[in-house]
């Protein structure tokens, strides 16, 4: 028998502070699909695609409905296009990149991730034609999502990979211009990329993964926020090894909701389950923000001194408890801080109490990065690359997933606003020192080797 | 072997379970299954006995209401109908909570619903709590629903009644409370 404490926190969680599902990815394996023909490669990968996704929202909300758990978004992630496509020339990937929106939209899926090359150590020709492709193929999609994985632990940093991709993203703004460059808001370069991640941008299905696979990812930040609350409420003089032990249960709970609808989900699509992603991910709504957890924890706001160590402690609290909620554990799996998808975040950086600066700081204890940060329009490709390569060091020196997804925003400058829509929000444009002065070192071109991986200091 | 019932309702107190529980004993019956619950100061206790002497129910019904009907409990015993356990049915266990103003009908509303669909209630509580708009009414049902149910049929049906009361409704698997809450 259920209590009726257990019964009405529950309903709580759902009815006032946002618990969802936030996505339930399907993995699909487009390897099988490989042609040297595009009309034959992109007929194979439609009847691929559309044997395995065909149910896949109808299916999500039925499970939603039977457990009252709302699944938001129905994404797809496909093997890395550079790779299953390698043969063929930009003009045939940006067909691709076509076929795919077509597709998503056909199916009602509300992303599909996978436009994609890592090329840490180096480049193919597909690799060149898919990120010449970029532009022009997130310009005339809605719902593709492209990621470019420049640099690894293992590989270091391909520094001309990051010289590429600041002109690419310079580029990609120019001609989404007329929607303050939304076409970078599809678009993330990664060091670490994960093979399992169900988040947008950053979802594609890597080389090692099965044929297709069920990843979910959760949300939570309001509930987050909400058990803070009233555990303060409940009895002030909480420390915060009491306060990140709230947070780990609070964390538990919402693992186990998106273990069991991801399980579900797989079940019914008879494909295996995969992982689930921890990230606390919010939206832009009020009480679904991970900036507001800041504020629960004492801080006026985001990016005050003591920002850091609270994202640091906010991380680690929800992985433990996400990791013993879940059978697997995978993808990112830690706090997003995208600027403009969180209503306070956004507030933050609109105030000057948060900088890009501080931002970068955050983000080495964090698991994505410099994420939907919208920059002045006039900021170089050179200043863009720099910036790139510092958020990757952070992930090379420490192990971990980082990644920039920036939008320079065409003909707007520091403190104007720019609006993307619905998930992707609005922000106003964050201030970059822009004096050219990172053009000599990126010019240098090459690749920054591995690091060590002893002596940690 | 023969199987009573005898329920026992009335004021609650101490030590009601233990009189009840030491005259059995004392008339050699085994206490299979016991179930008690309390609203407000009712006591209501169900207990199911197998008896170890054929034909002696009366004397174990005098037995305990002597020692229990003095302080205003109701006490009744009956023969045990069908087989001992229940017949395992393959159904799926649901949770509707409701919220809202109290008003008369509310219960009776919503099992309505549930009995035209044969939904069976294996729990429910009910009850009025205050907030700061006036008395909200809560009811929280655990109800299994059968394989042939048509499930949105009846999800229609019960959100349309909650509407015309008044309630704020969810229905809910049961599972996703217990994967909450516990480990």
């Amino acid at each position: 028998m259920l209590t009726e404490r257990e019964i009405i926190s529950t309903l709580e969680m759902l009815r006032n502070e946002n618990l969802d599902v936030r996505t339930v990815t399907l993995g699909i394996s487009l390897f099988d699909c490989a042609s040297h023909d595009i009309e034959r490669f992109i007929s194979n990968v439609r009847a691929k695609i559309t044997r395995l996704a065909g149910t896949l929202v109808d299916i999500c909300n039925e499970v939603g409905l039977k457990y009252g758990i709302p699944v938001v978004n129905k994404r797809i992630s496909i093997s890395p296009i550079a790779v299953v496509a390698c043969g063929f020339a930009a003009e045939e990937m940006y067909k691709i990149a076509i076929a795919l929106d077509d597709m998503a939209h056909s199916l009602r899926i509300d992303f599909i991730g996978g436009f994609s090359a890592l090329v840490e150590k180096g480049f193919t020709k597909g690799d060149y034609a898919l990120i010449e492709a970029i532009p022009e193929a997130l310009a005339k999609t809605d719902r593709v999502c492209s990621s470019i994985n420049v640099a690894s632990t293992h590989a270091g940093i391909n520094m001309d990979a990051v010289a590429l991709m600041g002109r690419t993203i310079r580029r990609t703004a120019e001609i989404t211009a007329d929607r303050d460059g939304i076409g970078c808001a599809k678009l993330v370069v990664f060091a670490n990329i994960p093979q399992d991640v169900p988040f947008m941008a950053g979802a594609y299905l890597g080389v090692g993964e099965p044929d297709a696979v069920i990843n979910v990812g959760v949300s939570g930040p309001g509930v987050v926020k909400r058990a803070i609350d009233r555990a303060r409420a409940a009895d002030p003089s909480l420390d915060l090894g009491k306060l990140s032990e709230t947070i780990k249960r609070t964390a538990f709970k919402v693992t186990r909701v998106g273990e069991l609808i991801g399980r579900q989900v797989a079940v019914k699509l008879d494909v295996p389950f995969g992982v689930v992603d921890l990230s606390l991910a919010p939206t832009p709504n009020v009480g679904d923000s991970v900036g507001e957890i800041f504020q629960s924890l004492g801080l006026k706001s985001i990016g005050n001194p003591g920002s850091t160590a609270i994202l640091a402690m906010l991380n680690d609290a929800v992985k433990k408890g996400g990791i013993f909620a879940s059978s697997y554990v995978g993808g990112l799996s830690g706090a997003f801080i995208p600027v403009s998808e969180d209503l306070n975040i956004a507030e933050a950086a609109r105030n000057g109490k948060l900088t890009i600066e501080k931002l970068e700081a955050m983000t080495s204890v964090c698991s994505v990065g410099l994420d939907m940060v919208a920059i002045p329009g006039d900021t170089s490709a050179e200043t863009i690359s720099g910036i790139i390569a510092d958020e990757m060091a952070i992930g090379v020196i420490n192990s971990k997933a980082t990644a920039a997804r920036l939008i320079p925003v065409p003909g707007k400058k520091a403190g104007e606003r720019a609006s993307f829509g619905g998930l992707l929000g609005e922000a106003t444009i964050i201030d970059i020192h822009d004096d050219g002065g990172s053009a000599g070192f990126i010019k240098l071109g090459g690749r920054i080797p591995a690091p060590v991986q002893s002596f940690k200091n | 072997m023969k199987k009573v019932v005898v329920f026992v309702l009335g004021p609650d107190r101490p030590g009601i379970i233990a009189t009840i529980s030491r005259i059995l004993f004392e008339q050699g019956c085994n206490l299979e299954d016991v179930s008690q619950t309390i609203l407000q100061r009712e006591f209501m206790g169900i207990f199911i006995v197998s008896m170890k002497i054929e034909g002696n129910e009366d004397e174990v019904l005098s037995a305990i209401q002597a020692e229990l009907e003095p302080s205003g409990l109701f006490v009744h015993l009956k023969p045990m109908e069908g087989s001992a356990i229940g017949e395992q049915t393959i159904s799926e266990s649901f949770i509707i909570t409701t919220v809202g103003p109290d008003r008369l009908g509310l219960v009776a509303g919503i099992t309505d619903v549930l009995a035209h669909y044969e939904v069976n209630i294996t729990n429910l509580k009910a009850v009025a709590r205050g907030n700061r708009d006036g008395q909200n009414y809560v009811m929280i049902y655990e109800i299994d629903i059968q394989p042939a149910t048509d499930y949105h049929a009846f999800r229609t049906a019960l959100l349309g009644r909650a509407q015309e009361l008044g309630l704020d409704i969810n229905l809910q698997h049961r599972e996703i409370f217990e994967q909450i809450h516990r480990v």
